[in-house]
């Protein structure tokens, strides 16, 4: 009984919209890169090195906000990088994406050992500045007066409209379903990929940069698989962000449960519930929970 | 190297690593026994990439072989070691080689893409199997099972050859290599592999010539899946007689590369899995003057690297 009180506090539900902002930043973020074609393992990677980013600035710096629009560049930089192995050389998707989120596991591990002499984390810093006076509501004042939470709320409709109301959205979309049709109309293919691929990692950086900030620390491991279980979110949401919403709701729900179940300590073994998003997700692919269909040249170099 | 520009010298970083790496045979032991793993598991997954399957898997599929191979060998510890040593391998084999079916079989009748189904199967197992481990078989406040008996440990190369002395480097080395030459031969020289190839390369072809597609794709994941499971025995029965959880520090994905870096032929899995085990021991040797993760960054560059390269060349040569 304690258990179910706890769940629907506001506290809760606190919980629950700071666990859903990287999730669903990183499934719009995951989304407009399929979208255009470009299956990008990498999120994880851009989430890596961007939380990096923003760490190293703001403490170089002491501001938050150069710490902020640095790490925003980081992510849009490295997403760049991106586009040249999958676009502009045509090297398998997946390998790429493998290939770099190694590449940026070992780039941050060694970046903090190097500058901080500290096996797993950065000395404490800054989180970027709230809206003041919405922070004083208790309970969930903390969610309401932050930009990102609030952005990520936004972006529920911008996504929508981004993608399904606007010119750009229609090729971008006509891109990742048929690129020669869309080459015939006059369509620069690889163009609108990369810039896929770019709100991609400007969106999976602000996933990145979230957490950072929410942490006041980076420390190795700490997006641990967020990345993937945004690329999840996104499968089980059909590739469209109304639906992307409802399965990072449900993915964040399940974390703020294994949470609140650990610190209760009831008899479900918190494992058990860890691996719910996964499981999830498989069941979704096999049908069970209605057909699921990626763009149709998601993932074909062209 | 660029990465260097931290003001090291990198010849100075380099030279340390080579004259640290082959100027003693402590050195050369450990690289050995680094590129074990990498050898076993590429080997497995370079079955599967042939028949055009991406396990991406292997991290996942490996650490529950291993877990087994752990238990098993555990368990029968009384048994003689020619007896217990296979039967734990055996069981390993199956059950990683059951675990690489799931998505397989998913695949066939879904139609559903192996890339996402065996991500997200890693995350599964790890999680099942820090379930099963701590709430039923770790030893107590730790992460790792119980030890197996020295009777079914594998011997070292240092007993036989002192040059060895102190290294870890054991006859897991060996039968790595014999596993590396029989995926050889069964991709290159086998009608089986034969038929795994054709349909990796053409599989609407291969339906025509009839061959069974969907058998390819389950057997080829059965098989390959299964190989990852001996990864187990290096660090199991060759070095610390217990299976731990985390051993294997992103093997399953260290060994994409080197599968994909030899274009997935076993034999050039040998020595891919030498390079990386070379970098990968090379990094603690000069963790002094640079941090060893160092060579994480230069393994990721390496794959880039050569996959551009690859490109090129096929773009510019082969036109």
């Amino acid at each position: 009984m304690d258990l179910i009180s706890q769940i629907i506090s506001l506290t809760f539900l606190a919980q629950v919209l700071r666990l859903f902002t990287p999730y669903f930043l990183g499934a719009n973020a995951a989304n407009f890169s399929e979208r255009s074609g470009v299956v990008n393992i990498a999120i994880e990677g851009f989430m890596i090195i961007s939380a990096m980013g923003y760490a190293l600035f703001t403490i170089f710096s002491g501001s938050a906000v150069v710490g902020f629009f640095s790490a925003i560049l980081v992510g849009i930089l490295f997403s760049l990088l991106f586009s040249l192995f999958v676009i502009k050389l045509k090297i398998n998707q997946i390998v790429a994406g493998v290939g770099f989120n190694l590449l940026m596991a070992g780039l941050v591990k060694f970046l903090i050992i190097f500058l901080f002499q500290s096996s797993s984390n950065t000395p404490r810093f800054d989180s970027l500045p709230n809206i003041y006076f919405l922070e004083n509501i208790p309970f969930i004042g903390k969610v309401l007066s932050d930009y990102i939470i609030l952005f990520s709320f936004a972006l529920i409709f911008i996504s929508n409209f981004v993608l399904f109301k606007t010119k750009f959205g229609l090729r971008l979309r006509s891109v990742g379903e048929n690129p020669e049709a869309g080459e015939s109309l006059g369509i620069k293919v690889r163009l609108y990929k990369l810039y896929g691929v770019i709100i991609c990692g400007f969106l999976a950086s602000l996933g990145g940069i979230w957490l950072a900030s929410n942490q006041n620390s980076f420390s190795d491991g700490m997006i641990a698989g967020r990345g993937y279980i945004a690329i999840a979110a996104m499968i089980i949401g059909k590739w469209k962000p109304v639906n992307i919403f409802v399965a990072c709701i449900m993915f964040a729900f399940f974390e703020a449960l294994e949470i609140s179940l650990q610190i209760s300590g009831t008899f479900i073994p918190s494992q058990i519930v860890q691996m719910l998003p996964y499981l999830i997700t498989i069941l979704v692919l096999i049908g069970f929970i209605g057909k699921t269909k990626p763009p149709a040249a998601d993932g074909i170099p062209y | 190297m660029v990465l260097l520009v931290i003001g090291k010298n990198p010849f100075e970083v380099f030279s340390l690593m080579f004259s640290d790496v082959f100027g003693s045979g402590y050195g050369l032991g450990q690289t050995l026994f680094k590129a074990t793993p990498l050898i076993i598991c590429g080997s497995g997954l370079a079955i599967c990439f042939h028949a055009s399957l991406f396990n991406i898997g292997a991290e996942g599929q490996l650490n529950a072989g291993s877990f087994v191979i752990g238990l098993v060998a555990y368990y029968l510890s009384g048994l003689p070691f020619f007896v217990a040593i296979p039967a734990a391998l055996i069981c390993g084999f199956i059950v990683s080689g059951l675990l690489g079916l799931v998505p397989a079989i998913i695949k066939v009748e879904k139609g559903v893409s192996e890339v996402i189904t065996t991500i997200m199967m890693n995350f599964i197992i790890l999680a099942l199997i820090n379930f099963f481990l701590i709430d039923f078989f770790a030893v107590k406040s730790t992460v790792h099972t119980e030890k197996i008996s020295d009777a079914v440990m594998i011997p070292k190369f240092s007993d036989f050859m002192p040059m060895f002395q102190g290294s870890s480097l054991n006859f897991v080395f060996v039968f790595a290599i014999l596993i590396a030459v029989a995926a050889y031969f069964f991709i290159y020289k086998t009608r089986f592999g034969y038929e795994i190839r054709a349909v990796g390369y053409n599989d609407t072809a291969s339906k025509y010539i009839g061959i069974k597609i969907n058998k390819i794709i389950l057997s080829s994941f059965f098989i390959g899946a299964g190989l990852t499971s001996f990864v187990g025995m290096n660090f199991i029965m060759g070095y610390k007689g217990y299976y731990e959880f985390g051993f294997s520090n992103n093997l399953g994905f260290t060994a994409i590369a080197v599968a994909l870096l030899a274009k997935n032929n076993p034999i050039g899995v040998i020595f891919s899995a030498l390079l990386f085990g070379f970098l990968d021991y090379g990094g603690l040797t000069v963790n002094t003057i640079v941090p060893k993760e160092i060579m994480f960054v230069i393994q990721g560059i390496v794959i880039l690297t050569i996959l551009s390269v690859d490109k090129l060349v096929e773009k510019y040569y082969l036109k």
